[in-house]
């Protein structure tokens, strides 16, 4: 990790509040919405809002790394192989922006429900809920590190938004996937979306394998890392 | 004036040759971008790369600064790998489609290449010798296409290189600015640095350079020093293989 890289990068990230502000904005309003809609005993405002807490980490971490399509294209990754700077360097300090973009949405969502929805976990529990979102936010920041690479600044709003959006409904995060036909269900549990989810819901006190979750999501970490290594020493960094 | 770049390739190793390429090939697909090229160039001379859109001008300078692995031969840069050379800063690059951040400024992206580099020169000394101290506030999006090159002329200058390789550094110039800008390379090559520019210009190539290499179809057409290569009719062969794109 390349400390002065990663510094420039945060500035520019503070730069785009609007950015900021829509990531941490569309799972709160979604949550809200949700648990006023829904609120029940079976599906309740702790339920509700691990998935949207998890929708907002999985959509953070994953919007900061397809942008890359926009810069890559405009030739900076190509500038920057002209530096010391290296491939690790520039790809780990983006992955760190992406990071630190899912916390605010995890946070946002975990306040309303405290304060809006009055959901009430131990002090242990709230940790385990935000921290674990939060670290089961790497696979998307690598996936979306991969999408940058793979597409274009004119085509990446399309891969962008088709993926967030089957990702986050067939993986259970808008509608639960105790409701969906076994066909579908079977197809949640394969993906990451359901498990980062199934995170918070155990840390909810929900009845969650969450040694299985830690293992889908590790494993999608390796496979999406192996992914954007390959892919980005492919690459000449041509837009 | 030199003629040691008509030396033996085989025996041409080591730092005092800023660039020893060897039996250089590239292919995309089916096309065969760089067909088996040689170029040698002594510590000091001024060499320009001449020759149409499609000569294998832009491959050639992509292996020579390590982004792209040659698919057969080999490159030498004073002595080491491109890549590495690139990377210690012996060697400042301003590429094609190499291109800046439109969200923060020059002064901002200069200052970061530096702290990037091990021994650089600072932003501001970088910005003056390229003649953009004026332009350090403004954000990148607000630059016309030759401000940009000239901001990517200051970011090549950044590492204090030995060797300054430019691929059409004056693209996208008007006819101001390209004498600002060889007005501005001819103090820096005042101190002895190697520089290998491409152009379509020929005047650029008749005026400033020692040396010219001329391509056409991924080889070599010809390559000596710019009298010698006039008089067996660069003019004559350079509209010839240009037909066409005369115009740029």
């Amino acid at each position: 990790m390349n400390p002065a890289y990663l510094v420039f990068e945060i500035r520019r990230a503070l730069r785009d509040p609007k950015f900021l502000l829509f990531e941490l904005s569309l799972p709160v309003a979604l949550f809200l919405l949700e648990s006023h809609l829904f609120g029940r005993d079976d599906v309740g405002p702790a339920y509700l809002m691990g998935s949207l807490a998890a929708f907002g980490a999985f959509r953070a971490a994953f919007d900061t790394g397809a942008r890359t399509a926009v810069e890559r294209g405009a030739g900076w990754q190509r500038q920057l192989r002209l530096t010391p700077l290296t491939r690790g360097g520039y790809l780990a300090a983006k992955g760190a922006v992406g990071m630190l973009t899912a916390l605010p949405p995890i946070a946002g969502v975990a306040a309303a429900a405290a304060v809006l929805s009055g959901v009430r976990l131990p002090a242990g529990g709230w940790a385990a809920a935000v921290l674990g979102l939060w670290a089961g936010a790497v696979p998307f920041a690598l996936l979306g590190l991969l999408v940058g690479q793979l597409a274009t600044p004119q085509n990446v709003q399309a891969y962008q938004g088709g993926l967030l959006l089957v990702l986050a409904f067939a993986g259970g995060l808008f509608i639960p996937a105790a409701s969906f036909p076994a066909a579908l269900a079977t197809v949640a549990k394969a993906l990451p979306t359901y498990w980062l989810a199934e995170i918070a819901h155990g840390a909810a006190g929900g009845d969650v394998r969450t040694g299985t979750a830690v293992l889908v999501l590790g494993l999608y970490s390796l496979v999406l890392a192996a992914a954007v290594a390959v892919r980005f020493r492919r690459d000449a960094g041509r837009p | 004036m030199t003629t040691r770049h008509t030396a033996d390739p085989e025996d041409a190793t080591g730092p005092e040759w800023a660039v020893a390429a060897r039996g250089l090939r590239k292919r995309y697909g089916g096309v065969r971008a760089v067909d088996g090229v040689d170029l040698l160039i002594p510590r000091g001379e001024v060499v320009a790369l001449l020759g149409p859109n499609g000569a294998g001008k832009s491959t050639l300078v992509e292996m020579l600064t390590g982004l792209v692995r040659p698919d057969e031969g080999d490159i030498e840069i004073f002595g080491a790998d491109p890549g590495a050379a690139v990377r210690s800063g012996s060697v400042g690059v301003m590429l094609q489609e190499a291109g800046l951040l439109d969200d923060v400024t020059v002064g901002e992206v200069l200052r970061l290449i530096a702290s990037l580099h091990r021994a650089p020169l600072p932003a501001v000394e970088a910005m003056r010798r390229a003649g953009i101290e004026s332009l350090a506030g403004r954000r990148s999006a607000r630059l016309s296409g030759g401000q940009r090159q000239r901001v990517r002329f200051a970011a090549a200058l950044v590492p204090d290189p030995d060797l300054l390789v430019l691929d059409e550094p004056t693209a996208a110039m008007d006819v101001d600015g390209r004498r600002e800008f060889w007005a501005a390379m001819r103090s820096l090559c005042e101190a002895g640095r190697t520089v290998l520019f491409a152009t379509h210009y020929l005047e650029e190539a008749e005026a400033y350079a020692d040396r010219v290499v001329l391509m056409n179809a991924g080889r070599v057409a010809a390559d000596g020093p710019v009298a010698e290569v006039a008089r067996g009719g660069l003019d004559e062969a350079f509209v010839r293989l240009t037909s066409g794109e005369a115009t740029r």
